[in-house]
């Protein structure tokens, strides 16, 4: 099992070099530049802004750049946004609190109605209700997200007035019924899609199970029937839940951007779209490497999880 | 040397207290005459940006909205109204020849400054401050965004606290216009750090403004409140915030729920103009503002040299319908760069005509010959270009496409490409790599009428100049004007040759004028002191001045 | 997690026979599979038979509502006829769709293919190099590259290809490697067949079925992704329609114009839900254990 950690961190370096070398160049190479916003302002010169670039180090060469930045990540220093000096973990830091914020209530809501659904159409496979579950379920998946957020805000914060328009919270409240109303909306309409993406999940967990041996077995022996569904069934199509849970890790980032737009969340997905489109280097740089570091930790996660439950998985 | 007539003549409001400010300071403590004046600030406004200030130190690059803060937590020595007229703010009096401020030839500065004014953590602000600060923007290890003008001043002395010196080294008649936007930064905050440029004073600011710095929530808000020790009349709000709400419609949407008390920068978009006057509650005014909306043709381009061409392509424009119809009659028509408001605009340019068949006949005559498919072709060269802005932007879509199907009358044709804002705005729109641009640009520093940046053949980056003429704009009369009008500190002087230039560009079309901007900004009904001004980049510049009720 | 690799091994004809009955029997995917060939029917005749063409402004006539005399679905801010629009935004979209569809499906056969047959060193790094592709956030890939290009459809659909192939590559992978020790594979390979041979022409058929859903489920989310690079500002140029950029424009005039909105939102969930409809028959049509039900 050691061996097997050290070599797949090993190898998870490797990857974070390289995903870091690529983002770099993409980066770097992509047309405009850190300093195009300021093109416009009165009285600006390509003079001034060369000036700008050279005081900021940004004419140097680029793989001296990239080493100067790897070493500096390398001792504990993300660099600093270009756009408002603020150090790169400390920006991640603030952002990451909305997202986990949304992300958890959200996951909440998804994971509670997904499974009850996911198992309902299970055990009542090709009944109206698995039906109509699958139906709205793939409806759900197909509804752009950000036609589906403005509908909602027009139907609920305009037109009826039961909940605020979008914010994290009431600028000077913050108390947790604050916040509690503001999470309303944006969690109900990301959970749409990922309700629709556990029932499905669950369904099929559930439905490989149910036709295993060793569930006729218990109902042979004359278990009742929800003794088998809740203590054998379900326990065993968790398994895959929870593998798809740790998959499901990355999406942190950018999963919830089109949510954190419409409601105006000021969470990660958001500071992601923020920094590329001013090609703030240092946070986009410092989101790719937490977001890939969180894809590798997920999947390790998933896999260690699947191999202390299921004793047949050898980790190698 | 003042900019517009005989500024200190027409004593605003503003003056006369803050005259009778400085009488009481003369002899009795000067916070006491400021109580009287100002009743207890109360009540917040929350401010709606589409994009997020991000720059607190005003001297450091920003853009618009980040003056937004600074206009609230910081002071110039003296700003401008919304007539072009200069007002004292931390100094004394606006420095002009008439009062011994400015030497006639325009060398020699003296300016007087106010001696009742502290800093938000209350030290008391200097003539130092103003050495420090105009030392700053030309200090080699900073990044400075702004040194045109700056650069000249030479030999600043500390007189006394409240006096300051220094020479220029050749006239320059801009300059009162570009101090008019340079606030006054602490010496004692900034210059104590070890480097400016990462100083911990550029994310928590401290000012001399009518609002002190309380928190930033990055990616969210900024709250700033009351300076009850502030020199001037106001503030009047006890609270105010800068919210971010990076999407247009949602901003729109959270004006109309009362989530947000005002709708600054880019407003409300045109299309939702008409719904927006007939919301309960709420007020639209509509706000003009200095910069100019064109068609910008790059000179560089073999389809552009030809000035026939330029001129068809200006005939073929429908600009009443774009205005009338995309626009909804908000924006106002111009032929100039300068806004209406300005005493330097021209109001005898020749007015734009819409006329298709004088286009294809100036086309036919200038040699462009149809081709097999309607587009028209001279010496090998398509009459085919293409037309970019920053994506996103709905209403410029639907006029770009609107001017597409125009041109393609004349048998032009015109291809939309539009770019992400950093892309845009880089090298693609400085080195001159596009060929049409759809671009809406403030052409002047406050009131002042200077274009070098922009027409001087020596500003095209792409020719190896600095500047900002990316049109490539190559006109030795108007090099030779600039020049002139740079060195005249008479208004009346001044405006013939500014007025010369508008003719030529009028003429030359380097860009195809469309209209002055009006930024419809809506505010929660109640709210006062609201004060459009062409002469400042943003409309939340007075918010000392606004109430609510 | 890999796809039930049992049932495929049993022969290369698995379109015959059960598995196109069990199809047959799945009512969403064949109502699916109507709806989809319905739409494409509409995108592709439907213009010729409009009175309007997609490109026809007349600003006379802007916002009309839906049944606006010849306007059967009204007008966009423009004036434009929105069927007309819609249609062929309908041929962009669904083409884009599919086109992305069948690259990053090549891309993700070869790779994967290669990686699961050859394994050892040269595997290893394909399978590294699709790892590090997943790593990058889809948002940083869609935008980073948008940065490169000129918006055109042609552009756009590499773009979603280049960033949608990786899940394929991993479904082939594994799937190869489940495959690779079989009998049927080693009694080709004592047979003198090339690697080239057995990779695609004895390992590809048996993972079809595996590569079909994948494939199906990938034009879903092309449509979708094509949405939403309009909605971040990137996408397709005007005045060529998309259903994204339709449903992008329009979202400024939900409240004074809410057809404008409704009718591509209305399109793409049709689509897409088909689509994903069609995969999920496919999965349980090609699924051979349902059979034991």
């Amino acid at each position: 099992m050691s061996r097997y950690l050290i070599h797949r961190f090993g190898q998870s370096l490797v990857l974070l070099i390289l995903v870091s070398l690529v983002g770099f160049m993409v980066l770097n190479l992509a047309p405009g530049g850190p300093l195009s916003q300021f093109a416009l302002t009165p009285g600006m010169s390509q003079a001034d802004l060369e000036r700008i670039a050279a005081q900021m180090g940004l004419d140097r060469p680029l793989p001296i750049q990239y080493l100067d930045w790897f070493w500096r990540l390398f001792v504990g220093d993300w660099g600093n946004s270009f756009r408002d000096g603020v150090p790169v973990l400390e920006v991640i830091g603030r952002h990451l609190f909305a997202t986990l914020l949304l992300m958890i209530s959200s996951t909440i809501i998804s994971v509670g109605i997904g499974t009850v659904v996911g198992v309902m159409g299970a055990t009542r496979r090709y009944s109206l209700f698995d039906y109509t579950a699958t139906v709205l379920a793939m409806v759900a998946l197909s509804i752009p997200t950000f036609w589906f957020g403005l509908v909602a805000i027009y139907t609920f914060a305009l037109d009826l007035g039961w909940l605020p328009a979008g914010n994290m919270y009431t600028i000077g409240d913050q108390s947790f019924a604050d916040y509690a109303t503001h999470l309303i909306m944006p969690s109900l309409v990301l959970a749409l899609v990922n309700v629709a993406i556990w029932s499905r999940y669950m369904r099929s967990a559930m439905l490989d199970v149910i036709d295993q041996d060793f569930i006729r077995t218990a109902r042979a022996k004359g278990l009742p029937r929800w003794r088998v569904l809740y203590l054998h069934v379900m326990r065993n199509a968790l398994l895959p839940m929870i593998t798809l849970a740790g998959l499901q890790l990355p999406t942190l980032l950018g999963g919830a951007l089109v949510t954190e737009t419409v409601f105006t969340w000021p969470g990660m997905g958001r500071l992601f779209l923020d920094s590329l489109g001013y090609q703030d280097y240092p946070v986009v740089m410092g989101l790719l490497m937490f977001s890939a570091m969180l894809v590798l930790v997920g999947n390790l996660l998933a896999d260690i999880l699947v191999a202390l439950a299921d004793p047949r998985v050898r980790l190698e | 040397m003042t900019v517009r007539k005989t500024p200190f003549l027409c004593l605003t409001r503003r003056g006369v207290m803050q005259l009778g400010i400085g009488a009481a300071a003369a002899g009795l403590l000067p916070t006491i005459a400021g109580q009287v004046l100002a009743a207890e600030p109360s009540g917040q406004v929350i401010v709606g940006f589409s994009q997020e200030p991000t720059v607190f130190n005003p001297h450091m690059l920003h853009i618009e909205v980040d003056e937004g803060i600074h206009w609230n937590v910081f002071d110039p020595l003296f700003g401008v109204d919304e007539n072009g007229t200069f007002f004292p703010a931390l100094a004394a009096e606006v420095p002009t020849v008439e009062n011994g401020g400015i030497s006639p030839d325009g060398l020699n500065w003296r300016v007087k400054l106010r001696d009742d004014v502290v800093w938000h953590d209350g030290t008391p602000f200097t003539a130092e401050d103003v050495k420090y600060t105009l030392e700053l923007l030309v200090d080699e290890n900073f990044r400075s965004a702004r040194r045109t003008g700056h650069e000249l001043i030479r030999n600043i002395e500390v007189v006394s606290p409240t006096e300051i010196t220094w020479e220029m080294t050749e006239p320059f008649a801009p300059y009162p216009s570009i101090l008019a936007w340079t606030f006054m930064v602490p010496k004692h905050a900034l210059g104590s750090a070890e480097d400016p440029n990462t100083a911990a004073f550029n994310q928590a600011p401290i000012g001399t403004g009518p609002f002190k710095w309380v928190e930033r929530v990055a990616g969210d808000y900024i709250l700033l409140e009351a300076n009850e020790n502030y020199w001037g009349e106001g503030p009047h709000l006890e609270r105010l915030i800068f919210k971010y709400i990076p999407d247009l419609t949602v901003l729109y949407t959270q004006f109309k729920t009362g989530d947000i008390d005002v709708i600054a920068l880019q407003g409300i978009t045109p299309d939702h103009y008409q719904e927006a006057t007939g919301l309960p509650g709420k007020e639209i005014v509509l706000a003009p503002s200095s910069a100019m909306e064109s068609i910008s043709l790059n000179m560089g381009r073999p389809q552009f040299q030809d000035p026939a061409v330029r001129q068809a392509l200006y005939l073929a424009l429908d600009k009443a319908t774009i205005i009338d119809a995309l626009y909804y009659g908000l924006p106002r028509p111009t032929e100039s760069y300068y806004p209406q408001e300005s005493f330097y605009y021209n109001k005898d340019l020749p007015k734009h005509e819409f006329n298709i068949e004088k286009a294809n006949q100036i086309l036919d005559e200038a040699g462009w010959a149809r081709g097999d498919d309607g587009i028209r072709e001279k010496d090998g060269v398509r009459l085919s270009f293409s037309n970019s802005t920053t994506a996103g932007n709905h209403v410029r879509e639907q006029m770009q496409q609107f001017v597409q199907q125009s041109f393609k009358e004349i048998g032009a044709e015109m291809t939309i490409e539009n770019l992400p804002p950093a892309v845009m705005w880089g090298d693609y729109w400085m080195l001159s790599q596009w060929d049409s641009v759809v671009v809406g640009i403030n052409f002047t520093t406050g009131p002042d009428p200077d274009t070098s940046d922009y027409f001087k053949s020596t500003g095209i980056n792409a020719q190896g100049g600095s500047g900002q003429n990316t049109w490539q704009i190559n006109n030795p009369e108007v090099d030779a004007l600039l020049e002139k009008g740079g060195k005249l500190f008479v208004p009346e002087e001044r405006k013939e040759v500014y007025d010369r230039i508008q003719e030529i560009m009028r003429e030359d079309l380097p860009f195809l004028p469309i209209f002055q901007y009006a930024n419809v900004r809506g505010h929660q009904e109640g709210m006062e002191g609201y004060n459009p001004n062409v002469n400042v980049r943003i409309t939340t510049w007075n918010a000392k001045d606004w109430k609510v009720n | 997690m890999t796809i039930a690799s049992d049932g495929q091994s049993v022969g290369t004809a698995w379109w015959r026979g059960r598995a196109l009955r069990r199809f047959a029997r799945h009512r969403l995917a064949v109502t699916g599979t109507l709806l989809i060939v319905l739409l494409t029917l509409a995108c592709v005749f439907g213009p010729l038979l409009l009175p309007y063409d997609e490109l026809h402004i007349d600003l006379r006539a802007r916002f009309s509502p839906p049944l606006t005399g010849d306007h059967y679905l009204g007008t966009d801010p423009l004036g434009r006829d929105l069927a007309a629009r819609l249609l062929m935004a309908g041929r962009v979209s669904l083409l884009v769709g599919f086109a992305a569809m069948l690259l990053s499906t090549l891309i993700g056969v070869v790779i994967g293919i290669i990686a699961g047959y050859r394994g050892g060193w040269l595997g290893n790094a394909l399978m590294r190099f699709t790892d590090a592709f997943l790593c990058f956030p889809q948002i940083f890939l869609l935008l980073a590259l948008a940065a490169f290009i000129k918006p055109d459809p042609l552009m756009i659909t590499i773009i979603i290809a280049a960033t949608s192939w990786m899940e394929i590559a991993r479904i082939v992978s594994a799937e190869i490697r489940s495959l690779r020790e079989r009998d049927f594979v080693l009694a080709a390979r004592m047979a003198g067949a090339s690697h080239r041979w057995i990779m695609f022409r004895e390992l590809l058929p048996n993972a079809i079925g595996a590569i079909i859903v994948a494939a199906t489920l990938t034009v879903a989310r092309a449509i979708l992704i094509e949405a939403y690079i309009s909605f971040l500002g990137y996408g397709i140029q005007p005045p060529l329609p998309s259903w994204g950029n339709m449903l992008n424009n329009a979202q400024q005039y939900l409240a004074s114009a809410p057809w404008l909105a409704i009718i591509p939102g209305i399109a793409i969930t049709l689509a897409v839900t088909s689509f994903n409809f069609i995969g999920d028959g496919l999965r349980d049509a090609l699924d051979a254990r349902s059979d034991l039900k």
